[in-house]
């Protein structure tokens, strides 16, 4: 501030009591700021700064004393000059490795042969299913004819029939397999085969529907139903037919 | 033991190369140059005298660790005042904030920068009293402008140095700081509202 923009407050301060004022209490603060300041320094007085002054350098110099502990490790610590030949030999390394590979992968060594693609045609696929479709029914028929077989053998002299408890459960076997055989022989196109299961079937379903003890009116029903029908022949030649037809 | 202190014409500088170098005394010198500054300035924000000597210890081993850091022609003091303010206003918030918090409810940015008048006589005025309590209702850059201007007795360059920032905006914050008290204050100043 100028001395003439000075002199101007000044004038101004001495016509104008409420700048007058201001300034005045303004003063007063400030004033009052100061002698805080300076009661505040007093705390100064109670410290022996020179004692102080010692115990600080006293302080630095222990720590500068002190081993340093390093919490990280610096920069490039990786290319310090103890670990130049590891690298250098680890680089080397590399390069071997990458030519090496480059040398045996141009050379076609490491190209897989082309894979043997499977390939089945239907044909061949129809033939499966139609020698499982065989052999599951040969093995229906040979079961077959043994329950049968048996049927016929167990006739005693009182005319009844009984069916040994092997036998029994045999044919409720059989009965359970016959649903399984239906879409394989439907599937292999095996209607004659499947025509005569049904036969059997059907037997099988008479049998399972009497008691173990035949009466001699039942067994001789189910003897004639087997007669009527040439069911051991009919077993006996479509065996024979599926033993010749074997793929 | 009466340490021989350093003499006008030693420069700052030289003592900081020196100090650098090693040399215990040099550093004494320093110690024993600015220790009461960074005293006070700690202690106008931690308004606790020993909280405010480990802070001035801090700030002087800080000092030594960064002594390769210091650019000549710089002000030292401005700079030295800056660690020491950083240094406080982090030891405030690590020992001081949670315990001011739960007392008062205050935040941490709430720091209360002015000493209260516990240590002063008891004909301290009811000017000085009342000032030093609204010296903590200022803005935190707002206070520690008015302390370093008036309890470290700093020049605007100065305290403009330690808070990197410009002149100018030292000078409008400490007027806003005295406008502010004056408003605060006007019954004990006798302005009327």
């Amino acid at each position: 501030m100028s001395k003439h923009d000075q002199e101007d407050i000044r004038r101004h301060l001495e016509t104008c009591p409420a700048c007058a004022d201001e300034v005045h209490s303004l003063e007063k603060l400030l004033e009052s700021a100061d002698s805080l300041g300076q009661e505040m320094k007093a705390v100064l007085y109670g410290i022996d700064w020179d004692a102080q002054a010692e115990k600080i350098v006293t302080a630095v110099w222990d720590q500068k004393a002190r081993p340093e502990i390093k919490t990280k490790r610096e920069r490039g610590w990786l290319f310090a000059a103890r670990f130049r030949p590891a690298l250098a030999g680890l680089l080397l390394g590399i390069l071997v490795g990458v030519t090496a590979m480059f040398v045996v992968y141009r050379s076609g060594v490491l190209e897989k042969p082309a894979a043997e693609a499977f390939f089945a045609s239907n044909e061949f696929l129809g033939r499966i299913d139609q020698e499982v479709a065989r052999r599951e029914t040969l093995d229906y028929l040979e079961k077959s004819q043994y329950v049968l077989l048996e049927l016929a053998q167990s006739q005693t002299e009182s005319g009844n029939c009984r069916l040994t408890e092997a036998a029994a459960r045999e044919t409720r076997e059989l009965l359970s397999k016959k649903k399984y055989l239906n879409p394989q022989l439907e599937k292999a196109r095996m209607a004659k085969a499947k025509a005569i299961c049904d036969q059997i079937e059907l037997l099988f379903y008479e049998l399972a529907q009497v008691s173990e003890n035949l009466t001699p009116v039942q067994c001789r029903g189910i003897q004639n139903l087997i007669e009527e029908k040439d069911i051991l022949l009919k077993i006996k030649l479509l065996k024979k037919e599926l033993q010749e037809s074997e793929v | 033991m009466e340490d021989k202190g350093p003499t006008y014409h030693e420069d700052i500088s030289t003592l900081l190369c020196k100090a650098g170098e090693g040399d215990r005394q040099a550093f004494k010198d320093i110690v024993s140059l600015h220790q009461q500054k960074v005293f006070l300035l700690a202690y106008s924000i931690l308004k606790n005298r020993e909280d405010a000597l480990d802070v001035v210890q801090e700030t002087f081993m800080r000092l030594y660790q960064k002594l390769d850091a210091y650019e000549k022609g710089r002000n030292f003091q401005a700079w030295l005042l800056q660690i020491a303010k950083n240094l406080s206003i982090d030891y405030y918030r690590k020992y001081h904030a949670r315990r001011r918090e739960m007392e008062s409810g205050k935040s941490v940015e709430e720091l209360p920068l002015a000493a209260e008048d516990h240590w002063s006589n008891p004909e301290s005025s009811e000017l000085r009293h009342v000032l030093s309590r609204n010296l903590e209702r200022l803005g935190e850059r707002q206070r520690l402008i008015f302390v370093m201007k008036h309890f470290n007795g700093l020049e605007y360059r100065e305290i403009a140095q330690v808070l990197g920032i410009s002149v100018g905006t030292v000078k409008s914050l400490h007027f806003k700081a005295v406008r502010n008290l004056k408003n605060w204050l006007s019954p004990q100043l006798g302005i009327q509202a």
